[in-house]
């Protein structure tokens, strides 16, 4: 008959609970230590995006696609061969509403 | 151990037993970030930062955590949870230093998580060298690794300039792109056949 110890289940549990709180530790700290500013913007932008890292525009996925649009790289927001219109819209609404830290608006085609 | 016994590590590792064509592992790298030999190299070096680090701490939380506690079954997950750390960090480390780089790995960066290479050595030092060396084999491993890693950097880079020089040839049609890329991926998994069997 199989039996399980109480043992059996516990150790690993601790071990790896253990050994994930560390290294989260870590990186929390690391984060912390490498911090890099970048515009808000960006983040708000591959949020607007399909989100399908399909390569299409051009750019590494889509987080160097929002990144492009933000710093006027990107012409045409219709690179984004799986964005539909609405998407297209609602990117273009938040950039025409939010200037940058710099008070600039990014002005972008469809 | 002497440093023969490291060098020949390196080399088998590196060379012989070339860990994407003899293996068969790290493909979707070598395809995927080839395209230009600068991003190749990039590529190469967060690779080897990596798996020499992973192999590292691996190695030691199996013979000093895993194998005391008579849980080695765990191995696989707790090594995928060093690795995926390790990547979280290299990627705070380039897109603070480099960013060009960082722009141009994409996707990539955050996939080398899953890039079987690195799981494949950390599983294969425990397979091979802990079996026969327990824990006095932690150098080895990490030599191991660090020879898998220059092999890694050494064939993604001439890839990468072979595909580069296959841009400006005249190459068919049908054949653009991919599909020439992996007839030369083929071509250069024969020709790294031709060092079996030196040692």
């Amino acid at each position: 008959m199989l039996t399980i110890t109480l043992e059996a289940l516990i150790v690993p549990l601790f071990v790896l609970g253990g050994m994930g709180l560390l290294l989260g530790l870590g990186l929390a700290y690391a984060a912390d230590v490498l911090k890099v500013e970048i515009d808000a913007r960006i983040e708000k932008v591959i949020e607007l995006l399909p989100g399908f890292n399909c390569g299409a525009c051009g750019y590494p996925g889509c987080a160097g696609f929002g990144e492009g649009i933000v710093e006027g790289e990107v012409e045409q927001l219709s690179l984004c061969k799986p964005g539909k219109d609405s998407d297209y819209n609602a990117i273009m609404e938040y950039l025409k509403s939010t200037p940058g830290p710099d008070g600039k608006i990014v002005e972008v085609k469809k | 151990m002497t440093w023969t016994v490291f060098a020949v590590a390196i080399f088998n590792a590196m060379l012989i037993n070339n860990v994407i064509l003899k293996q068969f592992l790290g493909i979707c790298p070598f395809l995927g970030v080839s395209k230009k030999s600068s991003s190749a190299v990039g590529m190469g070096a967060a690779v080897t930062f990596v798996m020499v680090i992973a192999s590292f701490v691996t190695y030691a939380i199996y013979s000093y955590v895993l194998v005391p506690y008579g849980i080695e079954y765990i191995s696989t997950i707790a090594f995928i949870l060093v690795i995926a750390s390790l990547v979280q960090l290299v990627e705070m480390i380039l897109k603070k230093f480099s960013k060009p780089l960082y722009k141009s790995l994409g996707i990539y960066l955050p996939l080398i998580t899953t890039n079987c290479a690195i799981l494949g050595v950390a599983e294969g030092n425990i397979s091979n060298i802990y079996t026969n060396y327990g824990s006095s084999g932690m150098w080895l491993a990490v030599f191991t690794a660090l020879g898998t890693a220059l092999g890694f950097t050494l064939i993604i880079f001439a890839f990468s300039s072979v595909r580069e020089k296959l841009e400006s040839s005249n190459v068919p049609d049908a054949w653009k792109g991919v599909p020439i890329s992996l007839v030369v991926a083929g071509i250069m998994s024969i020709a790294f056949l031709g060092l079996q069997g030196i040692l």
